[in-house]
């Protein structure tokens, strides 16, 4: 009404919303399918061992000021003696090879499957199905910087910036229903598309098996720069007035 | 914010349960990504435009903070948060992105056609 296009009634039902729609439901499935394909990870017994040892030397750093001096060094020192203090031990590195373990190829087929399939089938889709309509306008004004962001499809020199082609607006739900999955699934879903193209970006490190040793290290050297501050030096008078 | 943290003897010092503050740390997520969602689509049916939909997104950021302030008690707030201010600011610019999508969203389906 306020626009000086006139933009066909008609786009809004059978362009605008199924968009949203089909981006959202396939964010749903996607979760669900991820779900119903999951292998159980196998977890190494000294992995685990590990990983629960720095949770315990974050423990004790983090709560330092409620023990006294004297236990927080005898524990300090458990962790962090020179020789065989628990976060100098010395761990030989393990090497699996990727392709020689049938599970890890099966996990990164079925990740490819449930992530990498379904975003270029319904991103072609859609991109052919509702290809070069103006969708919408957002509420606002903006420069003309973001004209190639928002009118994808669309080359038109003189259109105001802030109108938006269909192609994009896929793209701007991708990524801002984000937090909606949340809402609706919970923490942690596999929903989240944009999350899993940063994990494939930086899936060569992600892949690397995980060396106990550099965390070790970062818990070591925290441990050693904690400066102990006992906070309950009153707590005998403190008690003894509010109880008495 | 079912879980209260415990308190600890000394009136000084106040030892919080890192499990329950994180808890109450994640339904407050839960509120204000709602939050962003109905205010964008209230947005969107008063077809606000250009700034007055910023104001307004600070609008709502402001009374949420003070409703989980009320909620949780506005001279004990401590005993569920660490800080107040960090209740505020905390998550301002990811939620915005959920505000301006249902914002356009309901702007265009209302106001464009």
């Amino acid at each position: 009404m306020t626009a000086d296009l006139i933009v066909d009634p008609q786009i809004r039902f059978w362009v605008f919303l199924p968009i949203v729609v089909i981006t959202f439901l396939v964010g749903i499935l996607r979760h669900y399918i991820s779900i119903l394909l999951s292998s159980q990870k196998k977890v190494e017994i000294q992995q685990l061992a590990d990983s629960q040892l720095i949770l315990r030397a974050r423990v004790l750093r983090e709560n330092a000021k409620y023990i006294p001096k004297t236990s927080f060094l005898i524990r300090k020192h458990a962790f962090n003696r020179e020789e065989e203090g628990y976060l100098m031990q010395k761990r030989p590195p393990v090497t699996q090879n990727m392709m020689t373990d049938p599970t890890m190829m099966t996990d990164m087929v079925k990740g490819n499957l449930t992530n990498v399939l379904p975003m270029i089938i319904i991103g072609g889709w859609i991109n052919w199905m509702f290809s070069g309509f103006i969708t919408t306008k957002v509420p606002f004004p903006l420069t003309l910087r973001f004209k190639s962001m928002l009118q994808r499809g669309i080359e038109l020199s003189h259109l105001d910036a802030s109108w938006v082609s269909s192609a994009s607006w896929y793209f701007l739900n991708v990524f801002g229903l984000r937090s909606i999955y949340a809402l609706v699934l919970g923490e942690n879903n596999a929903a989240d598309q944009s999350k899993q193209m940063q994990d494939q970006m930086s899936g060569a490190a992600m892949a690397m098996p995980n060396d106990p040793k550099v965390p070790f290290k970062a818990e070591w050297e925290a441990l050693e720069i904690v400066d102990h501050q006992w906070v309950l030096t009153d707590i005998e008078n403190t008690i003894t007035q509010s109880d008495g | 914010m079912s879980s209260k943290s415990r308190n600890g003897n000394n009136r000084k010092v106040v030892a919080y349960s890192d499990l329950a503050i994180r808890n109450n740390l994640s339904v407050v997520e839960y509120c204000r990504t709602s939050m962003a969602a109905l205010s964008g689509c209230t947005a969107g049916v008063l077809g606000l435009t250009g700034l007055y939909g910023a104001v307004f997104y600070i609008f709502a950021v402001t009374s949420l903070w003070f409703m989980i302030l009320f909620k949780a008690g506005l001279s004990n707030w401590k005993n569920y948060f660490i800080s107040r201010k960090a209740l505020l600011t905390n998550g301002f610019f990811g939620q915005l992105f959920t505000y301006i999508l249902c914002w356009t969203f309901i702007y265009g389906m209302v106001h464009v056609y």
